[in-house]
């Protein structure tokens, strides 16, 4: 009832025209609004004057800025002045961000005083100033309710109006204001506006700023903003809007430290094109695509096989499917169990890489740029797996047996079930899979996505078959297992050693996540896994009574609630590291985008394409070894190759269409332009084990530009 | 060995887990959806290939929305629109919590009294469509190709205010991109601010 009250009330403050009040104060439920002067030397030609209208609102509402943000509208001044009289613009106070939901704006809450500097003219002679104000302005809660208000004051001209001096000053204090030395250049970075920000005040340094960009219609209000400190120098990337409607070629935003109640305005023009508002559709896949016409689907179906098997040798892999296989060979004896348990364990295997498949494919026809790899661009994603490999780890060690940690009736509903388990095990063997993509994988998943789906779905079950076929060789035909060891004390000693591939898979993700969030969220979830491990060793613990047993069990929950709630605001909250960290550190390389791509054709120039991400063990790999050549990159230099590296660490809509556009979905892809302007043929993509005899026979006709710097190693090189 | 199945149970959800939903931008595929029309009735955007498609998010509640169908400047633009043969879909994203939430028959109902002729109007309830379409306000207006890409995202016109009488003297930005896609030519306008009320959208989306 209460609730009907307030809407009919709010719908009864929306009727258009509220009461034009003959004064200076116009009063809804939700706003205060008062028209003020503030004349110190009373009112004259030359003198200084400002009119200013002072707001409060009723707790929890709020008006907007200058740019509002996702949605609102800036309040709105129209002034009926005397001759020789003319306003300026409002001079707006530094706003706060007013998240609703999935969206941000930008405004005010509490008082506030809209001041604006009068001009008079030596015309003007009046006995006082008499001002007329049309205001508008959208007030909002959840509710938003457009309002407006008519304003009279007259101003006497012959003495000082003080009496709203103490409003004045505050919001001059809250003006955002531009220290001498500050400034800013911006460049647009494909679908971010990059901002770097030199000259503030010391005091700011190392802190986490408030965006607020002056320009309505340019970059998502709501998107994550990333910031890095290099000393005194501030570099921001902020997200362009999606939808973007404004294509400025100077802008104006807002930087607020914490707790600071004026901003620090900046004006700087923007380098670089913008990207066009509306985004070039992909070609479709049968036009563009000259590795998928190259590769047939029978040969994708060969290639994911292979692929499939090899994921067997992956470090994170390898421990759960030798410890099936011990398990398995345990009952070489009963060939029927065998058989049965090794078909139930390649149903599993097959049937998750199926449910996998079809997901990614649900997910892309309904719009979402993801390619092969999408999970692990996911930070809580990457955490979950962290955990995951951990736990596994702790239990292959023995610290815990998750019979001790389970209730009874689940362990005795597994005994009696073991199918089941094996068919669980393919699911589980499926998942720590995920984060090793195997060589060949990357062809035939490219092809797999541009077929029809039931072709898609037969590639990655052929993928699941590969996978799985090892152990259905050994449960089918019990020679193989014969040859295996006998079971003995040794198990256990292999077991354990199994433990340190899982920890080593830890540091990896922990190095990803890193890349993703930042070193304090690597940090933060490092301490959580010494927490976890503690409680681990507390539920794992043998022959204690049953008081000490609880006991330890109620130190070991608080200790993980603890560490969790001091991991969690690095873990989720975190401001995100700069994405380009993963490329940056290395010289010569630059970022990706395809208008550099491009430019670099139009010149005539070579361009050398790395797509890469930190979860990908083979990019990695490569970029240490061969794209870390020093031969080799001193023949790209000579070559005047352009080289450029795309991070698709975290997802990235523009470099996945520009896989899609190679026939690919995953990386790493590497693809070489010739030198020679656009027409020239489509880019040469190179295997994904890369080798450097391989690039080097991919360039060897290019021409030699410049000689290499003097002292590199290349030089001799140069055919 | 056996020991450590429960976590497979874990992990399928967890490759489920952490996607974010991607904004619709213009010049590409716009997102498929299916929701459910105010009688029930399952409606695809796909079941619309091959002919132009508006979409309109709405919600009575919202003084800009009542600025646009109070004065019939809406339920005008959508005869217009429907008697060019193109689909016209509003989509209602307010949370059922929210306190502006109408449920379907009173929707119905008030777009009854307003002369509104849209093709459908569809609950999002759970704000999943409006949140891939990166909708933001209501109203907030969308217009799709036969072939399904997104040819406009925006305002319905170009004077962001809730005055009914600044309507005669803007831009109606759905009209003039409909009519330059008919007429078979580029949108000469395919991104505008949306101005409106913030989406109540459910906080799970």
């Amino acid at each position: 009832m209460p609730k009907l009250l307030r809407l009919l009330a709010s719908f009864l403050c929306a009727l258009p025209g509220l009461a034009a009040a003959q004064g200076a104060v116009v009063e809804t439920a939700e706003v205060r609004a008062e028209l003020v002067a503030h004349a110190p030397q009373g009112i004259g030609p030359g003198r200084q004057v400002w009119l200013g209208l002072a707001l409060r609102h009723q707790p929890h509402w709020h008006t907007y800025w200058r740019n509002p943000g996702d949605s609102g509208l800036p309040t709105k001044l129209r002034w009926t002045l005397p001759p020789h009289v003319s306003a300026a613009e409002i001079e707006w106070p530094t706003p706060v961000r007013l998240p609703v939901g999935p969206l941000v704006n930008y405004g005010y809450v509490g008082s506030l005083l809209l001041p604006v500097p009068l001009t008079l003219g030596t015309g003007f002679a009046g006995a006082s100033l008499d001002v007329r104000l049309h205001a508008e302005w959208l007030v909002c809660k959840e509710v938003c309710i457009p309002q407006s208000g008519e304003f009279v004051l007259n101003v006497p001209a012959d003495r000082p109006s003080i009496a709203h001096a103490q409003a004045f000053a505050r919001a001059r204090e809250s003006m955002p204001h531009t220290p001498t030395g500050a400034t800013a250049s911006a460049r647009v970075d494909a679908q971010v506006l990059a901002i770097e920000v030199n000259g503030l005040p010391p005091s700011w340094h190392g802190r986490a700023l408030a965006f607020f960009a002056e320009d309505a219609g340019v970059v998502d209000h709501a998107g994550r903003i990333e910031q890095r400190w290099d000393g005194a120098r501030l570099s921001i990337r902020v997200p362009l809007s999606a939808q973007r409607s404004e294509s400025p070629a100077t802008m104006r935003a807002v930087l607020v430290a914490p707790g600071e109640r004026a901003g620090i305005a900046l004006g700087f023009a923007v380098n670089g094109a913008w990207p066009s508002i509306v985004q070039a559709t992909p070609a479709p896949a049968t036009t563009a695509l000259p590795a998928a016409d190259a590769t047939s689907w029978g040969l994708a179906l060969v290639l994911a096989f292979g692929g499939g098997m090899l994921l067997n040798l992956m470090p994170c892999v390898f421990p759960v499917l030798s410890l099936k296989v011990l398990a398995l060979a345990a009952h070489a004896g009963d060939r029927r169990w065998l058989a049965a348990g090794a078909f139930a364990y390649s149903a599993g295997v097959v049937l998750s890489f199926v449910l996998l498949a079809a997901a990614l494919l649900v997910l892309r026809s309904a719009g979402m740029q993801l390619g092969w790899g999408f999970q692990l661009q996911s930070p809580p994603f990457v955490t979950a797996l962290v955990l995951l490999f951990t736990v596994i780890g702790l239990n292959l060690l023995g610290v815990f047996e998750f019979g001790a940690v389970l209730p009874g009736r689940l362990v005795a509903h597994r005994a009696h079930h073991p199918l089941v388990d094996h068919a669980l095990t393919g699911l589980l063997a499926v998942a720590v899979a995920a984060p090793c993509t195997a060589p060949f994988m990357g062809v035939a998943i490219g092809v797999a996505l541009t077929r029809p789906a039931f072709e898609a779905i037969a590639v990655f079950a052929a993928l699941g078959a590969g996978m799985a076929a090892p152990l259905l060789a050994l449960g089918l035909w019990p020679a193989f297992a014969r040859r295996l060891p006998r079971p003995g004390a040794w198990m256990v000693h292999f077991r354990r050693s199994m433990a340190f591939p899982m920890f080593a898979t830890v540091v990896w993700l922990v190095w990803v996540l890193g890349q993703q969030v930042g070193l304090d969220a690597a940090a933060a979830l490092l301490g959580f896994l010494v927490a976890l491990a503690f409680a681990a060793s507390v539920f794992g613990a043998q022959g204690l009574g049953r008081a000490a047993r609880l006991g330890w069990r109620a130190v070991a929950v608080v200790v993980l609630a603890v560490a969790l709630a001091w991991a969690a605001p690095a873990l989720f909250w975190a401001t995100p590291a700069n994405p380009g960290a993963n490329a940056a550190p290395s010289t010569g390389w630059q970022a990706w985008s395809s208008e550099a791509v491009a430019g670099a054709r139009a010149d005539g120039r070579p361009v050398f394409v790395d797509f890469t991400a930190a979860w990908c063990v083979t990019c990695q790999y490569n970029k240490r070894t061969t794209l870390s050549d020093a031969q080799l990159l001193a023949e790209f230099d000579a070559k005047r190759v352009l080289l450029l590296r795309a991070d698709w660490t975290r997802q990235d809509a523009r470099i996945t269409q520009e896989l899609a556009r190679l026939g690919r979905s995953g990386v790493p892809v590497y693809a070489v332009f010739p030198p020679g302007g656009m027409d020239t043929a489509p880019p040469r993509l190179l295997s994904e084990i890369l080798s450097v005899a391989e690039v080097r026979e991919a360039i060897r006709d290019w021409p030699s530009h410049t000689p290499p710097a003097q002292g590199t190693a290349g030089a001799r090189t140069v055919p | 060995m056996k020991t450590l199945i429960r976590l497979g149970v874990l992990t399928l959800g967890l490759l489920a887990a952490g996607l974010a939903l991607a904004q619709a931008a213009v010049g590409q595929p716009a997102p498929v959806f299916a929701l459910t029309d105010l009688d029930g009735k399952a409606v695809k955007l796909t079941d619309y290939r091959g002919k132009h498609v508006v979409l309109e998010w709405v919600n009575p509640g919202c003084p800009y929305v009542q600025k646009h169908y109070n004065s019939g400047n809406m339920p005008t633009t959508q005869k217009s629109a429907r008697a060019r043969d193109v689909v016209w879909l509003a989509v209602n994203s307010t949370a059922v919590d929210a306190y502006d939430y109408r449920k379907p028959a009173d929707l119905a109902a008030w777009l009854k009294t307003k002369d509104a002729v849209p093709t459908a109007t569809l609950m999002d309830v759970d704000g999943k469509v409006g949140r891939a379409y990166g909708a933001r306000t209501t109203p907030h207006m969308y217009l799709i190709d036969p072939q399904g890409k997104l040819l406009y995202s925006g305002a319905i016109d170009s004077i962001p205010s809730s005055n009914a009488s600044d309507i005669k003297s803007a831009t109606n930005y759905v009209d003039q991109a409909l009519g330059e896609a008919l007429a078979g030519k580029p949108v000469s306008k395919p991104t505008s601010q949306a101005y409106g009320c913030s989406i109540k959208y459910a906080n799970a989306g």
